[in-house]
C-alpha cells in the first residue's frame, strides 16, 4: 500500500481555490500529484450528484474547495 | 449532509473533503490537497461496484424531492419558523433532517432492492442487511406512495416488485 496514488476529483471555485492552486503552481509549491482538477464558476455549483457521480466512475476521494 | 450520507452508506465521510481556500492562499491550497491525499490514502482504494447499492440508493436520496425541500426551506424555517407558526432552532431542525435522511436513504436502499429482483422481505434482508421489521415497515411506506407494490404471496411468502 506504499506506493497507492489515490484519484481525487477536485472541484474547485474559479474565483478562489483555482486561482489559489494557479498560484501554488507560479509559486512553485509542490503537492501531490493525485488530484484531477475540474474547475466550476463558483463551489455553490457543485451538486452532491457530481461527488455521487466521481464515486461511481471509481475515483477513491473528492474534495470541494471554494 | 452529503457527508452523513456517505457514513450511513458505509463509503465514509473521509473521502469528501470541504475546504475554503482563498486565491491568495497558495500555500493553504497546498496543505488542503496534502491533507486529502493522505487521509484518502489511509482509506485506501474504492471500488465502486462493491457500493454499487449504496451509490444508487445515495443518488435517489439526494435527488429525491423531499431532501431538496427540506435543505430548501431550512434558513426560513429555522429564522422564521414553519408554517404552522413554530419556530425551530438550527439543532432541532437537523436532528429531524438526519432523521429523514437515514429514512430516505434505507427506502431508496430497499426499492433499489426489490427492483434487482429481491422480492421479499428476507431476501432483502440477506442482500442489504437492514433489520426485517424496519424492512417491513419501509415498505410499507413504500407502496403507499406507490413506489413498490404488493403482489401476491409465493409459498407463503408476499413478494413486492417496483411500479
Amino acid at each position: 500500500m506504499a506506493d497507492f496514488e489515490p484519484k481525487i476529483v477536485a472541484f474547485l471555485c474559479n474565483w478562489c481555490a483555482y486561482a489559489g492552486a494557479d498560484l501554488a503552481g507560479v509559486s512553485r509549491l509542490q503537492y501531490p500529484s493525485s488530484i484531477r482538477t475540474v474547475r466550476v464558476m463558483c463551489s455553490g455549483r457543485v451538486d452532491p450528484i457530481f461527488v455521487l457521480e466521481a464515486f461511481k466512475d471509481g475515483c477513491d476521494g473528492v474534495l470541494v474547495a471554494g | 449532509m452529503t457527508q452523513k450520507l456517505f457514513d450511513l452508506a458505509g463509503i465514509g465521510q473521509e473521502r469528501l473533503h470541504l475546504a475554503w481556500v482563498s486565491s491568495a492562499e497558495a500555500q493553504r491550497f497546498v496543505e488542503v490537497v496534502i491533507n486529502a491525499t493522505e487521509v484518502v490514502k489511509t482509506k485506501g482504494k474504492f471500488d465502486p461496484n462493491a457500493f454499487e447499492y449504496e451509490l444508487a440508493a445515495a443518488e435517489m436520496t439526494l435527488s429525491g424531492e423531499t431532501l431538496r425541500w427540506m435543505v430548501g426551506k431550512e434558513v426560513k424555517i429555522t429564522s422564521k419558523g414553519d408554517v404552522y407558526g413554530r419556530q425551530w432552532d438550527v439543532k432541532s431542525f437537523e436532528t429531524i433532517l438526519d432523521a429523514v435522511l437515514e429514512r430516505e436513504y434505507q427506502k431508496n436502499l430497499i426499492y433499489k432492492a426489490v427492483k434487482e429482483g429481491h422480492t421479499s422481505v428476507r431476501d432483502i434482508h440477506n442482500k442489504i442487511g437492514l433489520d426485517l421489521k424496519r424492512i417491513s415497515y419501509l415498505l410499507a411506506d413504500l407502496e403507499k406512495t406507490n413506489k413498490v407494490e404488493f403482489t401476491g404471496m409465493k409459498d407463503r411468502i408476499p413478494v413486492f416488485a417496483v411500479l
